[in-house]
């Protein structure tokens, strides 16, 4: 193990030393052969720096997952600020330092990180390099990116809140300048704009809860914020407060309603940057954040005193995940698609960890460690299996685009492929109708799919399991989390004190559903079905680097069942305990009853209903509504890989038998309102033009006017002033005269006067 | 045959520069065997090379450029600019060397009240108890390496300046003026430092400054000045306030008073450790208060800023520069030099005053700026916004709201020279400073667009870059001192993040495909930034991530100056309050 934490502190440094690097490089090596070939404009140095850090990860884990004794800081450096306080009259002197921390949940997510960073890596030398709207600024792309993952995974070793706060706002940056790459366009410059300020609410709150936090305790340390005696000592009132600010931080970060409106518009950035950053790492970073306040509520000393603010958490969880659901029904961008899952799939796990944080605060440890890991496992696995969907989007797009491109300039002139060559190429340009020689087809609209399934097997595969990950069907991924999540929200609002719960566990019931049909219909209609136009006729895939994530994250999700069977919800919530694991099948049986039956010793053939009614929802009821709508058989002569092709049929099959019309459901007003995003991007945009700018604009009209127009009135007056006493230098003898002697006169009157 | 002679004159150049270098090395080996040692053993390195060399090679160089025919000054104008820039580097040198200790060994990181390092002292105008005394702690050390390290970034980023003879050379005789401030333990020489800083910076608008430099550098001058004046009013009427003392009339002080701080402070400290006001709490006030209007204007703190984006909007880069890296932090200095040092009492009377003006500035300062369409108006702004959080940080009575002010006097002085050396690259470069008037910044000159961005980030208190080790400390401390106020500069965070991510967005982002210019360059392409300008930026933007990584290189040292204030003074004020 010591050999592995000496190398530790490489993990965040090594991409934080290669962003300069490859920006210098670039911009030195800028459209040369070598640097465009060879190097990939920077990405085989993002690539291997990236499998360096994954590389040293796997060594630190396996070394932590090798020992028992459980939490340990690693890599303590020292001081980075040290200073003084005055406390009743004397100077004590404080210090924050620098050093890493492992548990059980840094450690996951540290995998989660590095591994996500480096498959999309990889992704990245297919997708970004063969965009020729890309050529010559990669560079920057992959430096960004670097300097992205330093700060992700520096946020998950961070042994103190403030180094978590630091390292959030680097990922803060990354995702604004990625958001933006593409910065000639309004579009995403505006998403970047809108992303960064939104964040920044959040992140001011975060900071003063901090702020509060180390008045507190005179330390962000977790080791020292953590310890049963400094919880037991402070006033639960004011660390209540703290814990809500630093809950509103997490709220910004994760999208969560109601600072969820810049995740969709996000998805302006590369399509590699919606994968790493707005699906499977930084949105993260709010869940991570709750994950750390857990000590907290679990305190024998602070039982029952923040019961409120954890019903609050799952009430946020559960209002994003079913409003999210409901507007992702209507939309045709793929990637919204994956951007409105993404919000509401992070909400399950914010309403999961309301839970467990709630049974924590009453005192129900065992159940509440049962939900935390739940949550904690469905944040892996919603990584893994949204880190794949936006890949494989972003495979269909390219592709679709590529076929774009040979269908309409095959056999034009020269000059006109030439011309298309600089922008239509651009991958995710046509959906901003940017370029006046593109005619407006837009890849990322699934209308224009279609049929894809047999075109693209990897990508349909991939996008597949993925798709059943998030709707949860059983034994694959996300169902042994998901199961946990809604069964731990029922059971505890079923736990006397409680019921408050109910709301959200009642949304999240609903939005399994949901889950199923979305997800369902983003499917079938992107690869089922004939295609709908010639560019999806023409589709084939053959990137190169994309099937390499794509393939692995498939074989990950799918092992779920073997991550669930190494009892991993256990191992990720019983910090200090050695691992219950026997083998594996033995702890399959174990998940498996807790899936189905979540600890139901209480209420037990209630939620044994509800996980029932869940399953059959989401795995039957929602994919079964999507097929009726948008299913369909492929072209004649088109042939699926054999285990899609029984979906396909299948969807056609419940299609053909039960076709209804929904037409006046979407002409209706709630889908009009669910196409504006239920205004909330439109009342924040008035509340700053209407409030904010014009206070502004006040501002700076009172500081020219009022205050300065002060001082120009003083100088004014003086020069008046001076131009009138200014006659009275005449140079006349005879007035000079007169002016002594009235001086004179006045001076002995006031002598006088005073005698 | 031109080239040739370029030639020629780039190798006359380069032997210039070296045998200066080589001259100045002598110079520093040999300064010591002929330089005054004091009791501690220590070798004045600050009168000479620091304050008196810069003011007079400055002088000089300009006087033997003014002598010349305009032919000859084109001739001259290179070497004088790389004699100028040799002399920042020798002051730079030596700073550094204070710092890491190669020429006195220096623990900077302990301080007590009224103690400094390299403390020299020689009669100057004895019979009116006027010495020239000198001395650093871990207060002015800081001010001083930054004006070190400021004066040759400066003179490189304006290399390309016109008429160099003189520009250079006042940059030059700045650094000297400044640094004689920060180093000042009389008072008649801190004013008098304090006055000379407004010559070069008077000149450097007037000359090289925009279209209404004159008003600018008139409005510049009197606005100060009469805030000085004020200052002066105090500073005689502390100097009669004293009792006249035996033992320098023994001396030859006919007065038999002292323009000497370090005697003051021993007084004040004599007067809070027998839980008496210093001269009666009401007379303390009243000074307290002429020297707080001095130093707010200086700040500037609302309502006496609006010299400030007047002055910016017209001043050339260099002039900028140095308003906003180290003039400003003049007034801050001058806060803790004098009013915590010698007025504790009234300090703690008129905490409300520092709290409530400190947080006026900083919030009302961000909203204007939200306001703004000039990008130098914009930085301005920003600046007052800024230093309201100095304002701040002394409002909390706490050594760490101390030193975290005395951090963001640093940090702000490395940020803001920074910012405006981009807008006025942006000037040069599109010859407007609308924001707005163009787009795509990021197209048509990435490395503007980059600096912008790092500047404009550094500026809104990014972790790991210089301000935000400043914002986090002063606010820790707020909190403990003022608790739910801290909405307000929350407030302000977010205000302040909407203006610049606003600015950007208008000007780097956006364009499309081609781009946009403004209609001030008439169609013609863009001049690029030369490398003078990036390689200045690229030092700036070097020494934010210095100091944002690694704040401890000078904080420490201002975590013991404000421990020594507090320790002791201000905790026997406090103590004794409470």
């Amino acid at each position: 193990m010591s050999g592995a934490m000496d190398y530790a502190l490489w993990i965040p440094v090594l991409p934080i030393v290669a962003f300069p690097i490859i920006l210098f490089l670039g911009n030195v090596f800028k459209g040369t052969d070598l640097w465009r070939g060879k190097w990939k404009e920077g990405g085989i140095i993002a690539t291997v720096v990236i499998g360096t850090c994954l590389g040293l990860s796997i060594w630190l884990i396996v070394g932590y997952i090798g020992q028992v004794t459980g939490n340990e800081s690693v890599g303590q450096i020292g001081d980075w600020l040290s200073f003084h306080m005055v406390e009743n009259g004397n100077l004590v002197s404080y210090s924050i330092g620098f050093g890493m921390y492992l548990d059980h949940v840094s450690v996951m997510l540290l995998f989660v990180a590095s591994f996500l960073c480096f498959l999309i890596a990889i992704f990245s030398l297919g997708y970004m390099n063969s965009d020729p709207v890309n050529l010559d600024r990669n560079h920057r792309f992959y430096a960004e990116f670097l300097l992205f993952c330093a700060g992700m995974l520096g946020m998950v070793l961070a042994d103190n809140f403030l180094w978590l706060f630091i390292f959030w706002e680097i990922m803060g940056l990354c995702s604004y300048l990625l958001i933006g790459f593409y910065y000639e366009r309004p579009s995403a410059a505006y998403a970047a704009k809108k992303a960064f300020l939104t964040t920044r609410v959040g992140d001011v709150f975060l900071l003063i809860g901090l702020l509060i936090l180390w008045n507190l305790f005179g330390s962000l340390d977790f080791s020292v914020v953590w310890a049963e005696d400094n919880i037991a000592a402070v006033d639960a009132g004011t660390l209540k407060i703290a814990l809500f600010m630093m809950f509103v931080g997490a709220v910004g970060k994760s999208a969560q309603f109601p600072l969820h409106v810049w995740l969709p518009d996000a998805m302006e950035g590369p399509t590699p940057v919606s994968a790493l950053i707005h699906a499977a790492t930084m949105v993260n970073a709010g869940l991570y954040l709750v994950a750390r306040m857990f000590p907290f509520f679990a305190s024998p000393a602070m039982e029952g005193e923040f019961t409120d603010l954890a019903i609050l958490i799952a009430w946020i969880g559960g209002i994003t995940a079913f409003m999210a659901a409901l507007i992702a029904f209507v939309q045709r961008d793929i990637k919204k698609v994956l951007a409105y899952s993404t919000m509401s799939q992070l909400a399950y796990i914010f309403t999961g960890l309301g839970a467990a944080l709630w049974f924590a605060n009453t005192g129900h440890e065992e159940i509440a460690l049962l939900a935390f890991g739940a949550s904690m496992f469905h944040l892996f696995n919603h990584a893994m299996a949204k880190g794949m969907l936006f890949m494989a989007s972003g495979s269909v797009i390219h592709e679709m685009h590529h076929a774009h491109h040979e269908v309409s300039h095959h056999g034009s002139s020269e000059s006109a492929e030439r011309d298309a060559g600089v922008g239509a190429a651009g991958v995710d340009h046509a959906a901003h109708g940017g370029h006046e020689d593109h005619d407006h087809f837009d890849a990322q609209d699934m209308s224009n799919m279609g049929g894809l399934a047999s075109k693209m097997p990897i990508t349909a595969t991939a996008m597949a399991v993925g798709s059943a990950s998030i709707i949860g069907i059983p034994l694959i991924g996300g169902f042994w989390s998901k199961e946990g999540i809604v069964g731990a929200a029922w059971q505890a609002s079923l736990t006397p004190g409680g019921a408050w719960m109910l709301v959200p566990a009642v949304l999240v019931l609903i939005t399994a559903g949901m889950t199923g049909f979305y997800m369902s219909r983003m499917w079938f209609m992107t690869f089922a079905g004939k295609p709908k136009t010639p560019v999806a006729n023409g589709v084939v895939e053959q990137t190169p680097f994309i099937p390499i994530p794509l393939v692995t994250l498939t074989v990950m999700t799918l092992g779920g069942v073997v991550f669930a069977g190494f009892e991993f919800i256990h191992w990720v919530a019983d910090g200090d305990a050695e691992m219950h694991f026997t083998n594996v099948l033995s702890g399959i049986g174990v998940e498996l009853k807790h899936a189905f039956l979540p600890s139901g010793e209480e209420n037990g053939a209630l939620i044994y209903l509800v996980t029932m009614l869940t399953i059959v929802i989401s795995t039957i009821v929602g994919p079964a509504i999507a097929m009726a709508l948008y299913g369909g058989r492929l072209a004649k002569g088109e042939k699926a890989k054999p285990w899609l092709a029984w979906l396909v049929s299948l969807s056609s099959r419940v299609r053909r038998k039960n076709h209804f019309d929904n037409s006046t459901w979407a002409e209706s007003g709630l889908a009009d309102s669910l196409h504006q995003r239920l205004y909330f991007d439109a009342w924040y945009d008035a509340a700053m033009l209407k409030i904010v700018v014009p206070f502004a604009n006040a501002c700076a009209w009172f500081d020219q006017h009022i205050i300065d127009g002060a001082i120009k009135g003083l100088e004014y007056g003086s020069q008046e002033g001076s131009s009138v006493i200014r006659r009275l230098t005449t140079g006349s003898g005879r007035d000079y005269i007169m002016m002594v002697a009235l001086g004179t006169l006045a001076i002995f009157v006031l002598i006088w006067g005073v005698a | 045959m031109i080239t040739n002679a370029k030639m020629t004159m780039r190798d006359r150049e380069f032997a210039l520069i070296a045998g200066l270098l080589a001259i100045s090395a002598v110079l520093m080996y040999v300064f010591p065997s002929f330089a005054v040692e004091n009791s501690a053993g220590q070798i004045d390195w600050v009168t000479l090379p620091l304050v008196a060399f810069p003011i007079i090679a400055g002088s000089v160089l300009m006087a033997f450029a003014s002598m010349q025919p305009y032919r000859l000054k084109e001739r001259i104008g290179q070497p004088i600019k790389l004699i100028s820039l040799a002399f920042g580097l020798m002051m730079l040198g030596i700073s550094s060397g204070l710092l890491f200790g190669w020429l006195e060994s220096i623990n900077w990181d302990l301080s007590q009240y009224n103690r400094y390092e390299l403390e020299f002292e020689y009669a100057w105008m004895q019979s009116i108890g006027v010495s020239w005394h000198v001395g650093l702690d871990g207060l002015s050390f800081s001010m001083v390496w930054l004006t070190t390290v400021l004066i040759p970034i400066v003179m490189i980023t304006t290399w390309e300046e016109k008429m160099g003879w003189y520009h250079h050379p006042l940059i030059l005789m700045m650094g000297g003026a400044l640094i004689g401030v920060f180093v000042a333990l009389d008072f008649f020489m801190f004013y008098v430092f304090w006055e000379l800083t407004l010559v070069p910076m008077f000149f450097l608008i007037l000359k090289w400054g925009g279209d209404d430099r004159r008003y600018a550098a008139q409005k510049f001058f009197i606005y100060t000045f009469s805030g000085s004046l004020v200052m002066l009013l105090g500073i005689i009427t502390l100097y009669f306030l004293q009792p006249s003392s035996q033992a320098l009339i023994d001396q030859g002080v006919l007065t038999g008073r002292t323009f000497d701080m370090t005697q003051m402070a021993i007084g004040a400290q004599a007067a809070a450790n027998a839980d008496i006001a210093w001269l009666g709490i009401n007379m303390q006030k009243a000074l307290f208060l002429t020297f707080l209007l001095g130093f707010l204007v200086k700040l500037p703190a609302v309502p006496f800023h609006t010299w400030l984006p007047d002055a910016h909007v017209q001043a050339p880069t260099a002039g900028s520069m140095l308003l906003a890296g180290v003039m400003l932090k003049m007034g801050g200095y001058g806060l803790f030099r004098v009013c915590a040092t010698l007025f504790p009492e009234a300090l703690l009377e008129y905490q409300w005053l520092l709290l409530t003006i400190g947080m006026v500035s900083l919030v009302y300062g961000s909203f204007v700026c939200l306001g703004q369409t000039n990008l130098k108006r914009l930085v301005a702004f920003s600046s007052v916004s800024h230093m309201g959080i100095i304002l701040l940080g002394i409002a909390t009575m706490e050594p760490l709201g101390f030193a975290g002010a005395i951090f963001m006097m640093f940090a702000h002085g490395i940020i803001s020279p920074l910012l405006f050396a981009v807008a006025g690259a942006f000037k040069h470069h599109y010859h407007t400073l609308e924001i707005g008037s163009m787009r795509g910044m990021a197209k048509h000159s990435p490395w503007l667009a980059t600096f912008m961005m790092f500047g404009w980030m550094a500026s809104l208190g990014l972790p790991l870059l210089a301000g935000f080790v400043a914002e986090i400390t002063v606010l820790i401390a707020f909190w403990k001192a003022f608790g739910w106020w801290v909405i307000l500069p929350g407030i302000t965070l977010m205000v302040t993040a909407a203006y610049y991510i606003w600015s950007m967005q208008k000007t780097i982002f956006e364009g499309g495909d081609a781009g946009e210019m403004p209609e001030s360059l008439g169609g013609k392409p863009a001049p690029d930034i030369s490398m003078w300008e990036v390689s200045g930026m690229m030092l700036l933007a070097m020494l934010t991530v210095l100091f944002g990584v690694l704040p401890w290189i000078f904080f420490d040292m201002m975590t013991g100056y404000a421990f020594g204030l507090f320790d002791g003074i201000l905790l026997n004020v406090i103590g004794g309050g409470a």
